[in-house]
C-alpha cells in the first residue's frame, strides 16, 4: 500500500495561488466592465449628438418636402391646407419614413392660451407623425404657415407665423 | 530530498498556464475592443453620411453641391430597397491591413427619406455629394449623387456643361479629359466611350445595359448609380410621386371648399393611374402626359403647386 506524503507547505502555496488567480481574474473582469460602461456612455453620447444633429437638419428638410411645402420658390413655408390632410389619417402612410420620432405644427400668431388638436374650431396644432416614445427632445424652428385664399374674386396666399417641432429619443441612462 | 536546479515545480507549472491564459485573454480582448471601437466608428459615420447630405439637398435651389473627405480609403455600401417609400441603407467599411481587404461593415443607417443614387459599393478617400430636384411635374424629392470616380463629359448639350461648371465639381470634367481613370460621358456616339446618353430618346447605355429617364436629375441618376441602385430608388420615386398625386388629389377638394377651385383633379387623378403603371423601362412615356399637365397648373389661378 502507496502511503501518500502530504506537504502542508504545498498545499498552502497551492491555496494561495487559487486565491491570487481568483483575485486576479476578479481585478480584470472590474478593469474590464469599468472600460465597458465608459465606452457606453460614449456611445450614447454619441447616439444622443448624432439624434440632435439629425434632428437640427431635418427640420429645414421636412418643411421643404413637397408632401409640406406651400411653393416651390419659397423655403420654410408649409401649407396649411397640406397640413390638415397630413395630420389626419393619409400620414399613416408615412409611418417610417421621418427620420425623428415626432413632427408637429404649431399656429403661434395669433396667440392662444390651450392647444386644440387639429381638425377642430379655432384648433392650432396640428400633429403629423408621433411614434408614441415618451422620453424625446424637441427641437423647433419658426415656419410661414400659408394657404391660397379667394375673397371677391381675387385670389391671395393668406400666411400666419407657426413653428414647425420635431422630436428625438433620448437614451435612457 | 535534494531539488534539481532545472527541476519545473508546482508553482511554476502553475504560473505558466495562468500568465499564459491572462496573456491570451489580454490580447483577444483588446482584439475585440479595437473591433468594437472599428465598428462603433464605422456606424457613426455611416449615420453621419445620411445627416451631411440634409443641407446638400437642392431644397428651392436648382441643385447643390458638396463633399466628405476620408482620412483612408473608405468604401460606402447603399443598398436600396424598393417596398413602398422604401429606403436606402448606408453602411461603411475600412481598408483592414490583415486577412480580407475591407473589414466587415458597420451597421447600417437606414435613409427612407432620402433618395441616393451611387454604385452599390463605392470606394475612395474623397466623395463628392450633389442634388437636383425632380419634378414630375410636381416635386417628388431631392435625387442625391454619391460620386468618387472620376467623370468627363464630353459633346454635353449647352444647359448640362453650364450646369455642372457653375457647381464646379473636381472629379467632373467637361471636353477636356485629363482625370486618371476617368469615367467618359459621351452625348453623340464615338468609340471609347463608357457611358452613352441620348437626350432625345432619354436613354443611358452604360456596360452593355440600357437604363431609361425622364427629365435632367434622373439623367445624372442613371450615369453615377448602377443599373440596380438606380431601379430601385426610381421605383421609391414614382410611388412617392403618386403619394404626392393623391394628396393634391384631396388638397384640390379642400380649396374647392372654400371657392378655390382647380380644374386639375382628374389630370391628377390619371396621372397617379399612370404613374402606378410606369416602371423605371417606360419613364420616356411619361413626357406628353407630364407637360400637359405643368401647362393646365401654370394657367391655374389656384394652382396646386
Amino acid at each position: 500500500m502507496v502511503k501518500l506524503i502530504h506537504s502542508k507547505k504545498g498545499d498552502m502555496q497551492i491555496q494561495q495561488m487559487a486565491f491570487m488567480i481568483v483575485a486576479v481574474f476578479i481585478f480584470f473582469g472590474l478593469v474590464g466592465l469599468f472600460f465597458l460602461n465608459i465606452q457606453m456612455r460614449k456611445l450614447n453620447t454619441n447616439a444622443d449628438n448624432l439624434q440632435t444633429e439629425q434632428a437640427i437638419s431635418s427640420l429645414q428638410v421636412i418643411a421643404d418636402m413637397p408632401e409640406l411645402s406651400f411653393s416651390r420658390t419659397e423655403t420654410m413655408t408649409i401649407d396649411e391646407d397640406k397640413l390638415l390632410i397630413m395630420s389626419g389619417n393619409f400620414s399613416d402612410k408615412y409611418k417610417d419614413f421621418w427620420p425623428v420620432a415626432s413632427v408637429k405644427v404649431y399656429k403661434i400668431y395669433p396667440g392662444f392660451s390651450e392647444t386644440i388638436k387639429c381638425p377642430a374650431q379655432n384648433c392650432n396644432y396640428y400633429e403629423i407623425y408621433d411614434n408614441g416614445q415618451k422620453n424625446y427632445k424637441e427641437y423647433s424652428t419658426f415656419i410661414s404657415l400659408c394657404s391660397k385664399q379667394r375673397e371677391s374674386n381675387s385670389i391671395f396666399d393668406k400666411c400666419n407665423i407657426g413653428k414647425l417641432v420635431v422630436g428625438v429619443k433620448i437614451y435612457e441612462e | 530530498m535534494k531539488k534539481k536546479s532545472g527541476q519545473f515545480n508546482f508553482g511554476w507549472l502553475f504560473a505558466i498556464i495562468v500568465g499564459g491564459a491572462i496573456l491570451f485573454f489580454a490580447i483577444y480582448g483588446a482584439m475585440k475592443t479595437g473591433d468594437t471601437q472599428r465598428y462603433q466608428s464605422d456606424t457613426q459615420v455611416a449615420r453621419s453620411i445620411s445627416i451631411l447630405t440634409d443641407p446638400l439637398q437642392a431644397g428651392f435651389s436648382q441643385g447643390s453641391y458638396g463633399s466628405i473627405h476620408f482620412r483612408e480609403i473608405t468604401r460606402i455600401n447603399n443598398l436600396c430597397y424598393d417596398n413602398g417609400f422604401g429606403r436606402n441603407d448606408l453602411s461603411v467599411s475600412t481598408r483592414s491591413d490583415i486577412g480580407q481587404e475591407w473589414n466587415m461593415p458597420g451597421s447600417e443607417a437606414s435613409v427612407h427619406n432620402k433618395y441616393i443614387f451611387s454604385p452599390e459599393n463605392i470606394q475612395g478617400k474623397d466623395f463628392y455629394v450633389f442634388s437636383k430636384p425632380l419634378e414630375l411635374p410636381y416635386k417628388i424629392a431631392d435625387l442625391v449623387f454619391l460620386i468618387s470616380d472620376n467623370y468627363c463629359f464630353t459633346e454635353a448639350p449647352e444647359d448640362i456643361v453650364s450646369e455642372l461648371s457653375a457647381f464646379n465639381i473636381p472629379n467632373i470634367q467637361i471636353n477636356n479629359c485629363t482625370l486618371p481613370n476617368q469615367t467618359k460621358v459621351c452625348f453623340v456616339y464615338k468609340t471609347g466611350c463608357d457611358i452613352l446618353v441620348n437626350t432625345n430618346d432619354g436613354k443611358i447605355i452604360k456596360k452593355q445595359e440600357e437604363l431609361y429617364f425622364q427629365g435632367r436629375a434622373l439623367m445624372y441618376a442613371g450615369i453615377f448609380s448602377d443599373k440596380r441602385n438606380y431601379i430601385c430608388n426610381t421605383k421609391r420615386l414614382l410611388y412617392r410621386g403618386q403619394t404626392i398625386a393623391e394628396e393634391l388629389i384631396k388638397k384640390s377638394d379642400i380649396m374647392s371648399s372654400r371657392g378655390c377651385q382647380s380644374s386639375l383633379k382628374q389630370d391628377l387623378v390619371s396621372w397617379k393611374l399612370t404613374l402606378n403603371n410606369t416602371s423605371p423601362d417606360n419613364l420616356a412615356d411619361l413626357h406628353n402626359q407630364l407637360v400637359e399637365i405643368e401647362n393646365k397648373n401654370e394657367k391655374e389661378q389656384c394652382s396646386l403647386w
